[in-house]
């Protein structure tokens, strides 16, 4: 069953006095699957981050629907689509967005609080997370005190505590070194193993080649797709490598 | 680089960062405003020819030269070094693009350079307008009138000048210093490096809380009108003292307390203020603290001077039971005679009558209350002593106290009359050092003759037989201290009369051709209200004064707070949104952590004002204000009045931090 389908998105930004418009996105349309791990490639200005934004409902798009579960986000109100956000999406950013004035604890705990649980029954879920993440020993440090690869890990954690439908990752790995990042993409390898969906941009090949699928946009709309099938990363390395090389260039593609 | 380049550049730099410069601009011109103008008020010619009150006038404005001077360096100082902080990034950036420290030194120095001609030439013709606006209502409050035109202060000006360009100078060398110092890559992250959590500092919260409480205690129980002085003192220090750490630490340990508890700590309402505030105490407690205390001076300042001077009338009323009073050091019969003869004769020719007389010979002097009498004691420590026990004594005859009063007493050698004032007597007998008197009758009234309301302390009244005595008591005092006051005649009277008829009367009585030897003085109600205009209008007018300077480093500072929390609340309104909590939460949110923090001075210095309500009322005492009531109409009017003006400032800066936040 799809848990997320976008459908003929389109979004034209218009300066503030009307003058200029300029579309980030045509037309875009895909799904994704329960439990599926997906990547969108592209290169900066594809409409990438547009993307990312409309799915987190952060922004509205011009034309066309997003469906998560079934419910439209387009329709809904400001108020619902924050505690939309709060129960159903987890979020992981580049530069982490944790709040520097929050201990680690506190900020996986952000979306717990938010939606009024009880301490003991986020202490409960919180064990397990943190434990599986290999923050266990960090919970009581703050921000500006552990390493970014840490970081990201507890931004994470915060996504998944809520144990939301879909995970949207926007280049999860872009501030990490290329260790962290490894470890980082071999743990969004496990949750997904685990049944969780996940959507992450990026344009890091080596990102993406750790996807199930990988979609490329280009010009506004998607381009392309792969699927992993039965390549190993290394080989779907290649292909991506590949594609990318080729669409630069502005050939076909021919399989 | 051509010279040209660098003056652009800083004009370019103020017009780019005028959010923050166009305030501090505006404070630095008023300030040389206010200093212009109070330095030319105190070389004002007009004021030169004040007739009375021209010394404490004068003394009054002095004092307002120099707290405004120390005030305008230290403020001027505090805003520009906000400012250079502010700035760090922007240098950072200029030094990465190539621009050595040497010329940003150049930049610096041209920017303080605009500054200052901007702030001289403003702020001086600011002053030099208002000046006159200001004199006249200098002499409004002082209830006089002078004629005078438009005058410019050259000497006014240059002392203006001077004090500015050392504080541009000092300025200007400060902010060399901060960009010596720093290396590029500070300078590149300026303000937000990573901010560590505070410590939790027990210790000195406690501390905080023992010097609060004490200045507290120590405002209250003061009973004695003259211990209250130096008890203010301590109190006010211990008082300051406790605010900065109570803001600084105590703030922060009261938030970990509740960040502790958690089943408090893990609600929605709470999570985000509690920790939001650790922090931002954490970077503001300072600049709270000063607003707290500045607001509080500017309080204590404008209740007590208005209530002096609206109060002017009943304090003077109640040193002056009677209208004129003659007073002379010549207590022969002769001497009392001819001041007797002579006024009367003057009340007389003016076509007036006289009521309510009374003419006795008097001494009084301090001496301390102990069992069974009353000592002097040159040695006494002011420690070891308890002011309560000081008391006034008053000694006059039975001679005089037979014929003011009517009756016909008679004493034996060694009995005395006793009235005790405000206190009870039981004893039968009374020593006045090694002298001891039988008490015959404890009197229940006494002819007061203004020193009992004027004085502080409590006064004993003693009719003794013979007025040999009262120089015997003059012995006393010349053997034990090392001062003595000579037995004096009193001749106080009302008359039906105007003011100036009054004040007329009194001059020809002090004009006196055949006037005795010694102390020869008169003194009329009327005229002592005038006087006591003069005194109070010029402390009325420097409270007012100093006031507003405060109130205008009051507002830069809450500007300045609001300014740098929106850059700083920019971040995590972002990212709380991402999280999934609406602009209306996030900003409901943010809006009660600001209401807590720039609302927390205010209520401060109101619960201080509390606190110094008893001590103060009693140290007006000194000056001769009684009227408690008026001075608490006149502080809760006060308050009333600066929360209104806070409160607007308040909304009118949180605009400007929305708009930050906004962005």
């Amino acid at each position: 069953m799809s848990i997320l389908e976008v459908n003929h998105v389109k979004k034209i930004y218009t300066t503030r006095f009307g003058g200029a418009r300029v579309q980030a996105l045509s037309n875009v349309t895909f799904s994704v699957e329960e439990g599926e791990f997906v990547a969108i490639m592209g290169e900066s200005g594809s409409g990438k981050t547009t993307l990312l934004n409309i799915l987190a409902a952060l922004d509205t798009p011009t034309s066309g629907s997003v469906k998560l579960n079934g419910r439209e986000l387009v329709v809904m109100k400001e108020k619902e689509i924050s505690a939309f956000r709060r129960d159903h999406l987890g979020f992981v950013f580049q530069d982490f967005n944790l709040l520097d004035n929050f201990s680690v604890k506190d900020n996986i705990f952000l979306p717990l609080v938010l939606a009024g649980e009880k301490h003991q029954q986020m202490q409960k879920k919180l064990e397990p997370i943190a434990q599986r993440l290999g923050i266990s020993e960090l919970l009581d440090k703050f921000p500006y005190e552990i390493s970014g690869g840490q970081k990201q890990r507890t931004a994470v954690a915060r996504a998944l505590i809520t144990e939301p439908e879909l995970i949207l990752a926007d280049e999860p790995t872009g501030a990490l070194d290329s260790r962290a990042a490894d470890s980082l993409l071999d743990l969004f390898g496990q949750i997904n193993a685990d049944g969780q969906t996940i959507l992450m941009v990026t344009h890091s090949v080596k990102a993406a080649s750790s996807a199930g699928r990988v979609l490329f946009i280009k010009d506004g709309e998607v381009f392309h797709q792969l699927y992993r099938g039965r390549n190993t990363s290394q080989q779907l390395y290649q292909k991506i490598s590949d594609t990318l090389t080729m669409i630069a260039s502005g050939g076909v593609i021919h399989e | 680089m051509s010279r040209g380049f660098y003056w652009k550049m800083a004009a370019s730099n103020l017009r780019k960062n005028s959010r923050v410069y166009l305030p501090y601009l505006l404070t630095c011109v008023l300030t040389a405003a206010m200093y212009y103008i109070i330095c030319s008020l105190a070389g004002n010619s007009g004021l030169a020819e004040l007739q009375r009150g021209r010394d404490v006038a004068m003394t009054t404005l002095n004092m307002g030269i120099w707290i405004t001077g120390i005030f305008a360096v230290i403020f001027l100082f505090y805003t520009s070094s906000f400012l250079m902080k502010r700035r760090k990034k922007e240098f950072g950036l200029f030094n990465i693009l190539g621009m050595e420290k040497k010329h940003l030194a150049k930049v610096i120095f041209c920017e303080t350079f605009y500054v200052a001609v901007i702030t001289l030439a403003v702020g001086l013709a600011v002053g030099v307008l208002l000046d006159k606006l200001i004199f006249l209502a200098l002499l409004k409050l002082l209830k006089t009138e002078v004629s005078l035109g438009f005058q410019v202060n050259i000497k006014a000006i240059g002392q203006t000048g001077l004090l500015l360009c050392l504080v541009f100078l000092a300025v200007y060398l400060n902010s060399l210093f901060q960009v010596h110092l720093s290396k590029p890559i500070e300078l590149l992250r300026g303000g937000n490096t990573g901010e560590k959590e505070p410590k939790g500092k027990w210790i000195l919260a406690l501390l905080g809380a023992i010097c609060l409480g004490s200045g507290y205690y120590l405002a209250v129980i003061t009973k004695n009108p003259v211990a209250a002085l130096s008890v203010f003192f301590v109190a006010v220090i211990l008082v300051i003292i406790g605010t900065y750490l109570l803001f600084m630490a105590g703030s922060i340990v009261f938030l970990k307390v509740l960040r502790k508890n958690k089943n408090y700590y893990y609600k929605t309402k709470h999570f985000i203020s509690v920790s939001s505030m650790i922090f931002r105490m954490k970077q503001n407690a300072v600049g709270l603290a000063n607003i707290c205390i500045l607001s509080t001076m500017v309080l204590v300042m404008l209740t007590t001077t208005v209530s002096l001077y609206l109060g002017i009338d009943k304090t003077v009323s109640g040193g002056y039971p009677r209208d004129i009073i003659v007073s002379s050091s010549n207590i022969s019969e002769e001497g009392r005679d001819a001041v007797l003869q002579y006024t009367d004769q003057m009340i007389a020719q003016t076509g007036l009558s006289k009521e309510n007389v009374l003419d006795y010979v008097y001494t009084s002097f301090e001496v301390i209350r102990k069992e069974g009498g009353f000592y002097l004691d040159q040695h006494y420590d002011m420690s070891q002593v308890n002011l309560d026990h000081v008391s006034e004594l008053l000694v006059i005859s039975l001679e005089d106290w037979n014929r003011v009063t009517g009756q016909n007493q008679t004493l034996e050698e060694n009995q005395v009359l006793l009235y005790p004032g405000s206190e009870k007597w039981t004893g039968s007998n009374v020593k006045i050092q090694d002298m001891d008197f039988q008490v015959k009758e404890v009197l229940d009234e006494f002819p007061d003759n203004g020193n009992m309301v004027k004085n502080i302390l409590n006064t004993f009244c003693l009719v003794v037989r013979d007025q040999d005595l009262l120089l015997k008591f003059q012995e006393l005092q010349q053997t034990y201290y090392d001062y003595y006051t000579r037995p004096r005649h009193y001749y106080g009277f009302n008359i039906d009369a105007d003011e100036e008829t009054e004040i007329a009367l009194r001059d020809l009585i002090a004009e006196n051709p055949g006037k005795p030897e010694g102390l020869y003085s008169v003194e009329s109600r009327a005229g002592g209200i005038e006087s006591g205009y003069t005194l109070h209008g010029g402390l009325l007018f420097i409270g007012i004064f100093l006031g507003s300077l405060f109130l205008m480093a009051t507002i830069l500072i809450i500007y300045y707070k609001q300014i740098s929390e929106g850059y700083e609340d920019q971040r995590r309104f972002e990212i709380l949104q991402k999280v999934g909590m609406t602009q209306k939460e996030i900003r409901k949110c943010i809006h009660s952590q600001i209401l807590t923090v720039f609302y927390l001075p205010l209520v401060t210095a109101a619960l201080h004002m509390m606190f110094a309500f008893p001590v103060i009322s009693r140290i007006m005492r000194t000056a001769g204000f009684t009227d408690t009531k008026l001075y608490l109409v006149c502080t809760l009017a006060c308050l009333l009045v600066f929360a209104v003006l806070y409160a607007m400032v308040y909304s009118l800066t949180a605009r400007a931090y929305y708009k930050i936040v906004r962005d």
